[in-house]
């Protein structure tokens, strides 16, 4: 009993001041990242995440990581797990629009025959941990309005030196063995700009996939801000069935987030411009 | 030197141990796990172990810790399988340790050990992967059939072992006693609530939002509890940052063994020990190192996503 944990530990992240960042980790034309990666919460953390959220937190929670994208004149864009949970659906009715596992009728069947004892659902909620999340802006520094622009694959293709990568993992969660829900973010800054890639990735094991993907791209030359926001998904038959017939192991392609993100449609896109206040 | 003590030799050293001799040493598990009760008794001092995952390394760090088997008895929860890399290994060790020393360790079953569950989360494709077939994938899942699904250690007072939890169709042990478990996990029923269901701060027993499996309050550990005059349940399953969680007066316990666990989380593992006199004493410990070789690396590789 003589392990102690690290007491200079800081408490979980739930918004973002600049004094709580420390140094940033690169620094371009004015424009900084910050990003941090510890080890999960501790249950009291999690008690106290669980109590100002009002849902059960992910059984792996990485409170404490975050990755930051800011300018110096007070713009800034952060991802942190409490802030991308805070928008779960918190409440909704297992009997309609919130998903269940593949056997649970015949589970709830059996229930009935075995049981006489009332059972509710426990708070019921959205147990995929699918969030609508699109960062954290810098409070009243941050707008953000509708744009035709798209963000410049091409200029992202090209092979231009990487200066600084970063991937860190906001929270995942096994869903009790039937699938899985992970949140995950990277960013990598290259000479002239850079991109930042917020992925939720859920598969719920023979009902389906969705992807909610946030991608953040900055042009250092003239502070080109841009922001979409895209939402997957479909059902675990259909996706299944693209994988290619010679595939052994049909297993690592329902693992792979990238495999799985480029064969499911669209289902909405938005695609938001930001601007540097000029004060 | 028996082969058995030699491959439990190879077992320690991480190495693979040849085919027939897998099919032969999950035979003669087989025969003495069919023997055991669904609840097997086990006499105090007792090691109760949490999940394993395939933390190979870890595991051995947990023997290194609690002292090794036979010296010290064990009794493993269950989920010894799946997520790490060397289920394979991990698994066969505890089989190996089971057959030469069957009064010093004891095994139950946890949810992973089903053949449906690790076709999806990593065992089968690492037998595939080592083996080139699924036949030993195959005979660890017979193997799984026949693991008991709880323990009682310590008599009158003691201790319930399960890997997940109670279940709404089990009042009294002897309910436990009554199932046929030779089977794969089914997905209902009291056999899938012992090895699926969770605490939590509820009253008397909910459905998890997930519209499948059960969770239990503290009303229904006491009265459980009481019923069967036992002082703890002690369960696995869950994951916990410090290794090891009490709940509800310290009537129910959630014991973790695999430290930084799927080598990213950052967390403890803990063992609890039951002494002659049911006092618990609990032992942390950190990953081990060379788990972390070979293992994805702490910088990540730049990536030109998009
Ligand atoms: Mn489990």
């Amino acid at each position: 009993m003589s392990y102690r944990f690290p007491s200079h530990d800081p408490e979980p992240l739930y918004s973002f001041t600049s004094e709580s960042l420390g140094k940033p980790t690169v620094s371009r034309n004015g424009w900084s990242v910050y990003s941090s990666k510890r080890p999960i919460m501790t249950a009291d953390e999690i008690d106290r995440a669980t109590a100002r959220i009002g849902i059960p937190m992910p059984e792996m929670i990485f409170g404490k990581n975050y990755i930051v994208v800011a300018h110096e004149s007070g713009w800034s864009l952060g991802f942190n797990a409490v802030d991308a949970l805070d928008l779960v659906v918190k409440h909704g009715n297992p009997e309609g629009g919130l998903v269940k596992v593949a056997y649970s009728e015949a589970w709830m069947n059996d229930k009935k025959k075995t049981s006489d004892e009332v059972h509710q659902v426990v708070k019921p909620f959205d147990w995929t941990y699918t969030t609508s999340y699109q960062g954290t802006p810098a409070p009243s520094k941050v707008t953000w309005e509708p744009t035709s622009q798209s963000i410049p694959l091409d200029k992202l293709r090209r092979p231009d030196p990487i200066l600084f990568f970063e991937e860190v993992v906001l929270f995942e969660d096994e869903l009790g063995d039937n699938g899985i829900a992970m949140a995950e973010v990277k960013v990598r800054v290259m000479e002239e700009r850079l991109l930042l890639l917020c992925r939720l990735f859920v598969r719920v094991d023979d009902v389906l996939f969705r992807i909610r993907d946030t991608r953040l791209f900055i042009e250092f030359e003239d502070n080109t801000i841009l922001r979409e926001y895209t939402v997957k998904q479909d059902s675990y038959e259909n996706v299944k069935r693209k994988i290619p017939h010679s595939a052994r192991d049909s297993g690592l392609f329902l693992r792979d987030a990238n495999w799985i993100a480029e064969k499911m449609p669209v289902i909405q896109t938005v695609t938001e411009k930001s601007a540097l206040s000029s004060s | 030197m028996s082969d058995l003590d030699r491959a439990i030799e190879l077992l320690k050293d991480c190495k693979i141990v040849p085919e027939e001799q897998v099919r032969d040493i999950c035979l003669r598990a087989q025969e003495l796990l069919i023997e055991e009760r669904n609840i097997e008794v086990v006499d105090t001092p007792v090691t109760i172990c949490g999940d394993i995952h395939g933390q190979f390394h870890d595991l051995i760090t947990l023997f290194e810790h609690g002292g090794q088997c036979p010296d010290t008895n064990y009794l493993f929860l269950g989920d010894f399988v799946d997520r790490g890399f060397y289920s394979l290994e991990s698994f066969l060790l505890l089989l190996c340790l089971k057959v030469r020393y069957p009064d010093r360790i004891t095994l139950i079953r946890g949810n992973h050990e089903s053949r449906q569950i690790t076709t999806v989360y990593g065992f089968y494709d690492e037998c595939i992967r080592k083996y080139g077939s699924a036949n030993v994938w195959r005979s660890c899942c017979d193997v799984f059939d026949y693991l008991a699904l709880g323990a009682l250690v310590g008599g009158s007072g003691g201790v319930f072992c399960v890997h997940g939890g109670l279940s709404p169709a089990v009042d009294k042990l002897d309910q436990i006693r009554l199932i046929d478990r030779k089977q794969e996990v089914p997905h209902e029923g009291a056999m899938c609530d012992l090895l699926w269901s969770d605490p939590d701060d509820i009253e008397g027993w909910g459905v998890s939002p997930r519209g499948a499996g059960y969770l239990f309050g503290g009303d229904k550990v006491k009265e459980f509890n009481h019923e069967n005059d036992i002082s703890l349940i002690a369960r696995a399953h869950q994951l916990v940052m410090e290794g090891y969680k009490e709940m509800f007066d310290g009537e129910i316990v959630t014991v973790w063994s695999a430290p930084n666990y799927c080598y990213r989380c950052g967390n403890v593992a803990a063992i609890l020990t039951i002494d002659d006199g049911l006092g618990r004493t609990y032992e942390i410990f950190e990953a081990a190192p060379q788990e972390s070789k070979g293992m994805p690396a702490k910088k990540p590789a730049a990536d030109y996503f998009l």
